[in-house]
């Protein structure tokens, strides 16, 4: 008669004390890797709250951009600064090429 | 950007498109934006946004043409601008040079080695017009704290 591994009760404890432990471990780890990301992000980032700001407003944003080189650029209807007159961007496009600088103040 | 702008002013043509704020009060603020007094809630309305821009121009003597996207952000969206982005377009309307999503891929030196390409380098200085206040500076693992070019700092050679 063959007897497998962790058959009897002994065996059957010592398995899953091992496992156990393996659980513990794997979870330690990835909390620890977790944390030590989480403390490399926020030295990066300047504090915890920049790391909050990235993975909130900057990460969904980290792989936008469908527009490549030789195709048309979109044309878009743009307040001038005087807060009442428009004007479209291709408007300034035709003669010259035109750099476009997109931001913000802050 | 000022600079390139001063230097390539005559042969192409520039536009500066405000869009929605990359660090407001209400969202994800830096401390240097507090430290240099940049402080806004991100604009719920048009006018909000104008007198921002307002503010943006006119503390920083800012000199390129400029124009604001509307509240519903199409011109955020249909160049996957926030919170800052370069392109050149040709013209004939084509994209010529898109650059990468800022801080980190904003590289003004790329749009110049583009018109360095198509014009020739710059051999007359023009007069610069340098920002009187300068107030930002791209931190590292952030976005710039303030993304438009004369809020930016300019680089040791002064070409930025």
């Amino acid at each position: 008669m063959v007897r497998t591994q962790f058959s009897g009760p002994t065996e059957k404890l010592l398995g899953v004390a091992i496992m156990s432990r393996f659980w513990k471990w794997t979870l330690g780890s990835v909390v620890g890797l977790l944390v030590i990301a989480f403390a490399g992000l926020s030295f990066m980032a300047g504090s915890p709250k920049d790391v909050y700001g990235l993975v909130r407003y900057a990460l969904p944003h980290m792989h936008r951009g469908k527009l490549h080189v030789g195709e048309d650029a979109p044309d878009v209807k743009l307040l001038a600064l005087d807060g009442s007159s428009r004007f479209h961007l291709r408007e300034r496009t035709g003669s010259r090429p035109l750099v476009v600088i997109f931001g913000s103040y802050t | 950007m000022v600079k390139i702008y001063s230097d390539y002013k005559d042969r192409a043509d520039f536009l500066t498109v405000y869009v929605r704020e990359a660090h407001p009060t209400d969202e994800w603020q830096m401390k240097s934006n507090v430290k240099e007094d940049v402080c806004y809630a991100q604009p719920k309305t048009l006018e909000q946004r104008v007198a921002i821009a307002k503010d943006f121009v006119e503390r920083q003597k800012y000199p390129l043409p400029f124009g604001i996207d509307d509240m519903n952000n199409a011109a955020d969206l249909a160049y996957s601008a926030w919170p800052e982005r370069l392109y050149v377009i040709d013209e004939r309307g084509h994209i010529a040079y898109a650059g990468g999503i800022g801080p980190f891929k904003y590289d003004p030196q790329e749009v110049r080695a583009w018109l360095t390409k198509r014009f020739g380098p710059v051999t007359q200085t023009s007069p610069t017009v340098t920002p009187s206040a300068p107030t930002g500076s791209a931190q590292p693992g952030g976005p710039a704290t303030a993304a438009l070019p004369a809020a930016t700092p300019a680089t040791a050679d002064g070409t930025r």
